[in-house]
């Protein structure tokens, strides 16, 4: 009986050995891994086939017994181990499958956190002037936009009734307080209220009468000032040389020549060599943004004249100090190719979106 | 300031004739020629030729065939001009192959009614001489051989001409001779101004009365008879057309080539018509009126100086002459004036009507006071030379001595200011060649008398900057400062550099935009009246400073939708200016404009909503002061009138009001075209401290588990989702971490006037997991609450599983 029974289940545990690859393989070709697992399911679940196989053995003796157990034990391993493998090759070719699907379409626009937002070209150009200033060592100063006469003109040394004035065409209130012209008011401002050593920068808004391709009623100015004992003209000469190299890149020469604003003496205006036509060789053709002379003037300058310290209360004898000033709309200009001064002021969004 | 190369030429024996070394020797010692050009140019290539036959045009009317005789050989031109001599006529012919940049024109052979010509007879405006193009030049029948190259017969007729733009401290280089002065001291060559005979006369007997010595130091005159005005000759019409000023007669001319020269300017008055042979040099009377030349009638000021004769006003000193006293064809007898006016007086004539002439133009940046009596001889040489007449008297008054400036140079100054050491040799050199006499020598002083022709030089830093200038600045070596750092006064550039930092990283564009506006605008936008008006505006819609950012950005965007740029994400960032004390509180404020439609990914396109206009505006602040500000909205009464009535709110940051955000008033869209909605905000910065360090302190991370539920209620649409989100937190009290909104739906199933508003809870205890139990009490108290505070229904509220 009991060998009866024995033979039964060596009979049916060859059948299970001899399917259970093929079964698992159609399973997993017709319904990949949850088929897998359900045909695995249905050998080793509780209410698999080898369990039912197993559970026959109650019926036969101890050694049989342990015969039979040794054999469901072996096979039970080997279709563990066939599971197993074939979840991986399925796992596998998933992997493989997904890995070689047709790629992403890079081309379609990446999804920005947020719409690009522009500088204005002025202030890009405002905030690179002052970082190059504010690295020599000078603070930056405020100023307001409207400015008593005797801060704007009368300190700075301009005689009243003079031709100097229509040097700077101003806008002036009905109270009798005008638009500055310049940020030269600072100058008088810091001055008065400090005690030198002082080194300063002014940038803001001035106003001016006048309207064409090269003038805006209203522009931007950036100003510095150095006072200090024994500041000699050499060294506003460095300092400007210094920034142009900054600004505009080593190498780039700056070039001096005598000119006149009432609130300095010596005064200068300074060109650098164009930036636009410089050969590899650094030799300058000559250009229409240069006019042809290979020099482009980006600013005026001068040693602080005395008789601004003295409006002051600043002992000219015992200090002394340079000035210099410049546009920012026209740096600006300069630096992107811009042809006229009004595009900066009407906020084409076309325009805008190029910065 | 045009100067002429020939002219400057023969004041400085020696002056090289390249005009690029002239000209960069001028700016580069501060006198800027901007420009160089050729008067004349043309001329050289053409001849003086000699007409031998004059016919008919065979088949044009109004045309000639002119047969000219070249010198060596003869040819045929055709030629339209009204006025082709005589046989035996001089005329001037442009050869083939001439360009005349007057016309931009290339003489080349050219067929004219079956004629061909090779060559044209010019006339003085297809040369560039002078505006005349009536008529071709003609030369009396023996001026030259004909053949004669035109620039051997009429050197006059070309010219280099210098365009120097003059700072105002040199009134010295108005004139040729002080330019000339000024190149014999840059190229160390001798200077050789004319030296006019000192004029020998009597006194003549109108008499001469100056009420004010400070206004009229000094007044020089001559009288002259008999003199034959006239057209002047070709060199003296060559030499001011070549310097833009137009011939008028001989006469006149003459004080114009004086002007030209000495750069003092003069003028001459019909004797005839001076009134009771008297010049008072006096202020305008009350109610005096004077007609000057250019036909103008000028009720005159008190504050105006006049030249006036018995019986009125006859010149405005120093700016214009008189029609009255006109010189004429007519004109027989002169009265020659060469005064010196004070330059503050001028200056304010000319400038109270709008007047800027030559003279006035010298005048008021100061003339050479010591030049009067040089400069009449020479009007008067002049006079004599082109027009005839007797000088029948001289009269001269000096009212009051100008004392020449005194002024000390130290050499140690000199070099401590330019950190540059310069000769003293070379300084004085340089020194005395401007004119300046050396007064004294001390041991490191030298005191210099100024000349009368530099009245900009007053002080020990001029002659620094005059020698400086001359020995050129490019001599003084560049060198590193030592500047000793200060601290930043103001910091508003520093709070509008992180506004447009952190603008432009929410994906704004910054616009720049006037500061002045419209005052019709500032009403328009509810703004505070302004506070600072201009006296005098460029333009009628820039007449007062703004109270408010949004006119220029709006203005922007208008222009932006009329060029079909409908989507804008637009800031601008600067002052507005309010009531202050005596200057105006300018306030640093922001502002932006979002219109259109923003952007989306793949998907359909939206128009921005006020949720975008909060976002944004909150984001901003947040970014700057790192706490976030609460969008409240406006009661009716209290809303901005530019804004929409239901999308208007303030922004309160602490419980301070720092701005208003809200769709711009249909009204105001109209108003100014704008041609679309805009959400505006604007933001005062000056309550903003961007200095508030982030105060961040660590919070234990929580350790229990959160568990969520989520409700939504249907109420009415007009209950405020933030209502029902404050409710649901104050119930939910120390247990709900989170309350956020999720949904709001509108439509489809849901009654008219109905709104379904759907919050997702968070529950979490500090210290313990929290029971099912406990959270679904919590949570139902909550539903309870807002469905009886906001009269809603329960749509639904379940319990979210955790993953």
């Amino acid at each position: 009986m009991s060998t009866e029974v024995e033979a039964q289940i060596d009979q049916s545990l060859a059948t299970l050995r001899a399917a259970f690859s093929p079964r698992f393989e159609a399973a997993a070709g017709a319904g990949g891994e949850p088929a897998l697992r359900e045909e695995n399911a249905k050998i080793l679940g509780k209410k698999g086939e080898l369990t039912a196989i197993l559970k026959q053995m109650g019926t036969v003796p101890g050694d049989a017994r342990k015969r039979i157990g040794e054999k469901v034990n072996l096979l039970k391993q080997e279709v563990e181990a066939r599971f197993e493998a074939l979840i991986k090759t399925l796992a596998a070719s998933k992997r493989d499958a997904e890995l070689n699907a047709l790629p992403f379409d890079l081309t379609l626009p990446g999804r920005a956190p947020t719409p690009r937002g522009h500088r204005h070209p002025v202030s890009s150009v405002r905030e690179e002037v002052l970082d190059i200033f504010a690295s020599l060592g000078f603070a930056v100063h405020d100023g307001p936009e409207i400015e008593l006469k005797e801060n704007n003109f009368t300190r700075l040394g301009f005689p009243p009734d003079h031709p100097a004035t229509d040097m700077q065409d101003t806008f002036w209130t009905t109270s009798g307080t005008l638009l500055r012209t310049h940020t030269s008011n600072v100058q008088v401002r810091a001055m008065m209220s400090q005690k030198p050593p002082m080194a300063f920068v002014a940038p803001g808004a001035v106003y001016r009468r006048d309207d064409d391709v090269t003038h805006s009623p209203m522009f931007h100015q950036i100003e510095g000032f150095v006072v200090d004992e024994k500041v000699t003209f050499a060294e506003l000469k460095g300092t400007l040389a210094e920034f142009a190299e900054r600004l505009y890149g080593p190498g780039t020469p700056i070039r001096m020549r005598p000119s006149y604003f009432p609130f300095v003496e010596p005064g200068a205006e300074v060109d650098i060599g164009c930036v636009f036509c410089i050969q590899p060789s650094g030799t300058r053709r000559g250009c229409s943004v240069c006019k042809r002379t290979g020099w482009i003037e980006i600013l005026g300058c001068g040693m602080i004249h005395p008789v601004v310290f003295e409006h002051c209360g600043i002992d000219p004898e015992r200090y002394t100090g340079f000035a210099f000033g410049m546009g920012v709309e026209r740096v600006a200009m300069l630096r992107y190719g811009i042809p006229d001064i009004r595009l900066l002021f009407e906020n084409d969004p076309r325009f805008l979106s190029q910065f | 300031m045009k100067a002429s190369l020939s002219w400057l030429q023969s004041l400085v024996p020696g002056l090289p004739g390249a005009p690029d070394l002239v000209a960069a020797r001028l700016t580069g010692a501060g006198l800027e020629v901007e420009g160089v050009h050729v008067f004349g140019a043309g001329a050289e290539c053409c001849l003086v030729v000699r007409v031998t036959a004059v016919r008919p045009h065979p088949s044009r009317e109004g045309l000639r065939l002119v047969t000219v005789d070249r010198g060596s050989a003869s040819q045929e031109l055709v030629c339209g001009a009204p006025n082709v001599p005589e046989p035996g006529g001089m005329v001037v012919l442009a050869p083939l192959g001439t360009y005349l940049p007057a016309k931009d024109m290339t003489i080349e052979p050219r067929a004219i009614g079956g004629v061909t010509s090779e060559g044209m007879l010019c006339s003085e405006a297809e040369l560039g001489l002078s505006t005349d193009g009536d008529g071709i030049i003609v030369f009396a029948p023996d001026f030259v051989p004909p053949g004669t190259p035109l620039l051997e017969a009429w050197p006059s007729a070309s010219d280099t001409i210098f365009e120097i733009s003059l700072t105002p401290n040199r009134p010295d280089g108005l004139g040729h001779i002080g330019l000339a002065r000024e190149l014999s001291v840059l190229f160390e060559l001798p200077f050789a101004p004319p030296m006019p005979a000192r004029l020998a006369a009597r006194e003549h007997d109108v008499a001469i009365v100056i009420d004010d010595g400070e206004r009229c130091p000094h007044y020089a005159s001559a009288i002259l008879l008999g003199v034959n005005v006239g057209a002047s000759p070709a060199w003296v019409r060559h030499r001011l057309n070549s310097l833009g000023v137009r011939a008028i007669s001989n006469v006149v001319d003459v004080t114009n080539l004086v002007l030209l020269e000495y750069g003092h300017p003069m003028h001459a008055f019909d004797l005839a018509l001076l009134r009771g042979e008297k010049v008072h040099v006096r202020l305008a009377r009350a109610g005096e009126t004077l007609r000057t030349l250019d036909g103008v009638d000028r009720s005159l000021d008190g504050d105006d100086l006049v030249i006036a004769d018995a019986a009125g006003p006859t010149a405005l000193a120093g700016v214009m002459g008189g029609a009255g006293s006109e010189v004429k064809p007519t004109t027989e007898n002169l009265f020659f004036e060469c005064a010196y006016f004070d330059p503050r007086t001028v200056r304010r004539s000319a400038r109270r009507y709008g007047m800027h002439t030559e003279s006035s133009h010298r005048f008021e940046r100061g003339v050479d006071h010591g030049d009067t009596d040089n400069a009449l001889a020479r009007a008067v040489a002049l006079t004599q030379e082109l027009a005839g007449g007797l000088l029948q008297g001289v009269k001269r008054v000096d009212q009051k001595a100008i004392e020449p400036g005194r002024v000390s140079l130290r050499m140690t100054r000199m070099t401590q200011l330019l950190g540059h050491a310069i000769d003293r040799d070379v300084s004085t050199r340089v020194l005395k060649s401007l004119g300046f006499v050396l007064d004294e020598n001390g041991s490191d002083a030298d005191t210099y008398r100024v000349p009368t022709h530099r009245p900009d030089v007053s002080r020990e830093v001029d002659l620094i900057e005059e020698v400086a200038r001359v020995v050129g600045l490019d001599a003084i070596a560049a060198v590193r400062p030592r500047v000793r750092p200060s601290v930043p006064v103001g910091g508003r550039e520093r709070l509008i550099r992180r506004v447009r930092e952190e603008a432009v990283g929410l994906g704004l564009s910054e616009a720049l935009t006037y500061a002045f506006v419209a005052e019709g605008d500032l009403a328009l936008l509810g703004a505070p009246a302004p506070a600072v008006r201009l006296a005098n505006p460029l333009h009628e819609h820039h007449t007062v400073m703004r109270t408010t950012l949004l006119p220029g950005l709006l203005q922007a965007a208008a222009r932006a939708r009329r060029h079909n740029e409908r989507h804008l994400r637009l800031f601008a960032v600067g002052s507005i200016f309010l009531e202050g004390g005596e200057l105006p509180a300018e306030r640093p404020t922001v502002a932006f404009l979002l219109g259109g439609e923003r952007p989306a990914f793949l998907s359909r396109l939206q128009s921005y909503d006020a949720w975008d206009a909060k976002g944004l505006a909150v984001s901003l602040v947040e970014r700057l002061v790192h706490s976030t500000p609460e969008v409240v909205p406006f009661e009716a009464t209290t809303r901005p009138q530019h804004l929409h009535p239901r999308a208007a709110g303030r922004l309160v940051l602490a419980g301070k009001e720092i701005g208003q955000l809200g769709l711009l008033h249909p009204d105001v869209v109209d108003a100014i075209d704008l041609d679309g909605e805009a959400w505006v905000a604007e933001i005062d910065l000056s309550l903003i401290d961007i200095d508030v360090p982030k105060r961040t302190r660590f919070m234990p991370i929580a350790k229990f588990p959160i568990s969520s539920r989520d409700l939504a209620v249907v109420v009415s649409e007009n209950i405020l989702a933030g209502d029902v989100a404050r409710v649901i937190g104050a119930v939910a009290g120390d247990l709900a971490e989170r309350v956020d909104i999720f949904d709001r739906f509108q439509g489809g199933t849901l009654p008219t006037g109905q709104v379904s508003l759907a919050f997702h809870v968070v529950y979490r205890a500090k210290d313990r997991t929290l029971t099912d139990a406990e959270i679904d009490a919590k949570h139902a108290a909550v539903v309870t609450a807002v469905t009886s505070r906001f009269g809603g229904t329960l749509r639904a509220w379940y319990r979210q599983e955790p993953e």
